[in-house]
């Protein structure tokens, strides 16, 4: 058995041992995840046994945490197709060992970020009525429209880059999974035609989602942009959602990234380059966030129109301050050093950027959508929001529950792709010479 | 039969098992139950004739729902060229009464669920509530 | 397992046939009618509109509960202890914040903090209906912005829309805090929004809204906007008419006379 493995994955044995073999700190791990999970489903049965009153929401603040996990996990889902797709087309090599993690990020989060709105609705045993009677002039049904499509072509994309896996995990011949590997491997047996044809596939597959990612967070921007309340109307926040779902998506990459590492004992993959390279593009996003919030503040002060400096300055000065800094502390203040210079845009740097950076973007969603509500045109009585147990449970039980999928997909399936690896040793280091010499001028004899 | 000791008696089980519904019922005595809803004794005749309503209430109810909530229009010509409002709480409900001893006898009894009363009101309910 | 193109195209076909079976015969043993329309000329070109004359109101000194409390109960609107919770579908704010951008460093001394009755608008172009994405909420062709509680699957997002806060939200079952229930009119179930519906179960029957009948003052004015003789288009003359945020475009239909 060791031989043939020996035989067919060669120097990336290292890449199958986290599928054969798991130790107490899985064990462990999976445990805790379950019983968060648990304890999620739990808060939300009472949730939907007694009815959204449960959670600290209320007739004047009627959107709260849920539907910032709604905005916060969709926007997470576009670091995978960044990392999987954007780079694949540039034909950027060093994304070779995140591709796999990054893209089942994407679509494991995405059912999140579905999830979290239906945990929000009042009737969610009617949740079908979207479909059913489908008002296409809703952003909502756009959302529906455009989430689908996303996770319909990023699972497309997964499975695809998984198949040449899949074949070598059936022909390492482990009699238990062996069927499991069989069915999946669509009888991908590597021959010339096959792979030509894959990577077609996989080309074709990773433009066609590079549109698709942009659209599903400008249409989960549309959501609030389209409506006439204050601070929400602006036609920035298409351009404002995508930038921050990159920049918020990276980050919980590079995070995912470093657990992974940790925990697999895979530092000769995941090696400090590639923490640099994202913390590189994790820079400029700060930047770039940073530049979408100024214009987006700034244009609003100089026009100085009452309605919207009202919930301006409950976000500067009154009862969302502390918040809105404490979300400019971490989405800027923090990570810019750290990633501005070179020498502290290490592994551990950048994932205190990135933590950093999670915290703060979920801040940001929650100081875009909550203070909007608290005027709502028509000033009332002090309007105060503060979740209660059932939104924080059922939050924590989202993260959980994406956790122990991922952490299960880890043993069926090896996180760094094993052809990719193989394919970037033989075949890339000659290919990328060649481009190199393309650009040159020609050699004349 | 290889481990046929083993196999017979466990087929037996499993069939006693899975045909359980079956010979509970006809054990118990309730193979005669035949739902008994209270019809009024004062009414004559429904909306609609016994055989047709029987039938098809389901399908008239959605329908004046989805006729006085979207349409506005709450007047029903039945086939008896009688004029009706419709209204499950006004026209049923005011010659049936009770849910309880009406509609779910046969409901509870075929196991069919209906959301109607989470809503709309029966006059014994206001009674009941007044009690 | 072998298979080529042939053969997923059978398997494909005949799975699509085996599971069109039981819809297509659904449809095809359909006989009865589907969603009925209205008679022609069954609203008439009517446009439901409401005048509150803020003068007579405010002369009365009554305080508007009399209306409130008509229309919450034959509505079965429940009451809550909480703000948080509260459903209404009429009540009063201050007439600084029902008419924010007529307020000036110089206003008249009488109309400060004086209580103004709000309800739903009732636009003619709703910013609410637009966003549900079942459509339970629309526009009648009366004008009247109707909810329907049997599709509504409570997203709340219509109550994104509305920029007067008109909506409320049945944040848990609300049977239990209705205090005396009216059986000609249905509660509702947790996780609906529902607002002011201007009555339409009352016009139909020839009627005034709840709100209009209980003013002692007759300061609720309610009518026909279409027509140029009715009592609420008299109303507008010869005195300044206002609306709540008039310059967001939504066309509200309650007007507020000064």
């Amino acid at each position: 058995m060791v031989n043939k493995e020996h035989v067919l994955v060669d120097r990336e044995i290292a890449l199958l041992e986290h599928v054969r073999r798991s130790g107490k700190g899985f064990y462990i791990t999976v445990s805790i995840l379950t019983a968060l999970v648990l304890w999620g489903i739990y808060a939300y049965l009472t949730q939907y046994q007694t009815g959204l009153g449960v959670t600290g929401l209320s007739r004047q603040i009627f959107w709260g945490v849920y539907i910032t996990n709604f905005v916060f996990f969709i926007g997470i889902s576009h670091a995978g197709t960044f990392i999987s797709a954007v780079l694949r087309v540039v034909k950027a090599e060093w994304r070779r060992p995140i591709s796999r993690l990054a893209e089942l990020t994407t679509v494991f989060i995405l059912f999140f970020g579905v999830g979290s709105v239906l945990i929000d609705l009042g009737r969610p045993d009617r949740m079908l009525y979207a479909i059913r009677y489908a008002h296409f002039r809703s952003p909502l049904l756009w959302d529906v429209c455009s989430i689908a499509t996303y996770l319909t072509v990023s699972s497309i994309c997964l499975y695809l880059a998984l198949i040449p896996d899949i074949a070598l995990m059936r022909d390492l011949g482990w009699k238990k999974r062996q069927w499991f590997y069989e069915i999946l491997s669509l009888g991908f047996t590597g021959t010339e035609k096959q792979w030509h044809r894959l990577e077609k596939a996989i080309t074709i597959m990773s433009i066609i989602v590079i549109p698709v990612m942009i659209t599903v967070h400008t249409v989960v921007s549309y959501v609030f942009a389209m409506t006439i309340q204050p601070m929400w109307h602006s036609a920035i926040f298409g351009p404002y959602f995508v930038a921050g779902a990159l920049f918020s998506g990276v980050a919980a990459v590079i995070t995912i990234m470093a657990i992974i590492r940790k925990a697999y004992h895979l530092e000769d993959y995941l090696k400090p380059v590639h923490f640099y390279n994202l913390g590189t593009f994790l820079l400029a996003m700060t930047l770039l966030w940073v530049y979408f919030t100024l214009g987006e503040y700034v244009t609003t002060f100089y026009g100085n129109e009452p309605v919207h400096m009202e919930i301006f300055w409950s976000k500067l000065t009154g009862k969302f301050a502390p918040l809105f800094w404490l979300h400019v502390v971490l989405c800027f203040v923090i990570p810019f050093p750290i990633l501005a210079n070179p020498k502290t845009r290490t592994i551990k740097g950048t994932v205190i950027a990135s933590i950093s950076i999670n915290i703060g973007m979920w801040l940001e969603r929650f100081v875009i959508i909550v203070p909007t509500l608290t005027r709502q045109r028509i000033s009332v009585e002090q309007a105060l929001y503060i979740p209660t147990w059932v939104e924080w449970s059922i939050f924590l039980g989202c993260l959980s529950f994406f956790s122990l999928l991922y952490a299960l997909f880890t043993k069926f399936f090896p996180i760094i792709p094993i052809w990719e690896m193989q394919e970037g040793r033989e075949k890339a280091v000659s290919k990328v010479e060649e481009r190199i010499r393309s650009y040159l001028p020609d050699d004349n004899g | 039969m290889y481990d046929g000791k083993k196999i017979i008696p466990g087929l037996i089980i499993f069939l006693g098992i899975v045909t359980y519904p079956i010979w509970h019922n006809t054990v118990s005595g309730k193979t005669g139950y035949v739902p008994k809803p209270k019809i009024p004794a004062d009414k004559k005749e429904c909306v609609e004739p016994k055989a047709l309503i029987r039938v098809n209430h389901k399908d008239l109810l959605d329908d004046w729902k989805m006729s006085v909530v979207r349409s506005g229009i709450r007047t029903y010509q039945a086939s008896n060229k009688k004029i009706y409002t419709m209204s499950l709480t006004r026209t049923c409900m005011n010659c049936h009464q009770d849910r309880k001893e009406f509609c779910d006898q046969c409901h509870n009894y075929m196991g069919v669920k209906n959301d109607c009363w989470d809503c709309h009101m029966y006059p014994k309910e206001l009674k009941a509530e007044v009690k | 397992m072998e298979l080529n193109r042939r053969g997923f195209l059978k398997i494909a076909g005949l799975t699509f046939l085996g599971l069109a079976a039981k819809p297509g015969w659904e449809v095809v043993s359909q006989i009865k009618p589907m969603e009925s329309s209205p008679p022609p000329n069954y609203f008439s070109g009517k446009k439901w509109g409401m005048v509150i004359d803020l003068k007579k109101c405010w002369e009365a000194e009554e305080g508007s509960m009399e209306s409130i409390n008509a229309c919450h109960r034959i509505h079965n609107v429940p009451s809550f202890q909480s703000i948080k919770e509260e459903i209404k579908w009429i009540w009063t704010i201050e007439y600084e914040k029902t008419f924010p951008e007529h307020i000036h460093d110089f206003n008249e001394d009488e109309y400060k903090g004086r209580s103004v009755i709000v309800l739903c608008n009732q636009c003619d172009d709703p910013p609410c209906t637009k966003y549900c994405p079942t459509r339970a909420t629309w526009k009648r062709e009366d004008g009247i912005v109707m909810m329907d509680f049997h599709r509504c699957i409570g997203c709340r997002y219509c109550m994104a829309g509305c920029p007067y806060g008109a909506r409320s939200f049945n944040w848990r079952d609300p049977r239990p805090f209705i205090k005396k229930v009216n059986l000609e009119f249905p509660t509702r179930t947790k996780g609906v929004v529902e607002k002011c519906n201007f009555c339409e179960e009352r016009l139909i029957q020839g009627l005034l809204p709840a709100c209009v009948e209980a003013c002692k003052d007759k300061a609720l004015i309610f009518g026909d906007l279409n027509d140029p003789h009715s009592e609420i288009r008299k109303a507008f003359h010869g005195r300044h008419v206002l609306q709540r945020q008039p310059k967001l475009g939504t066309k509200p239909k309650v007007f507020y006379i000064v």
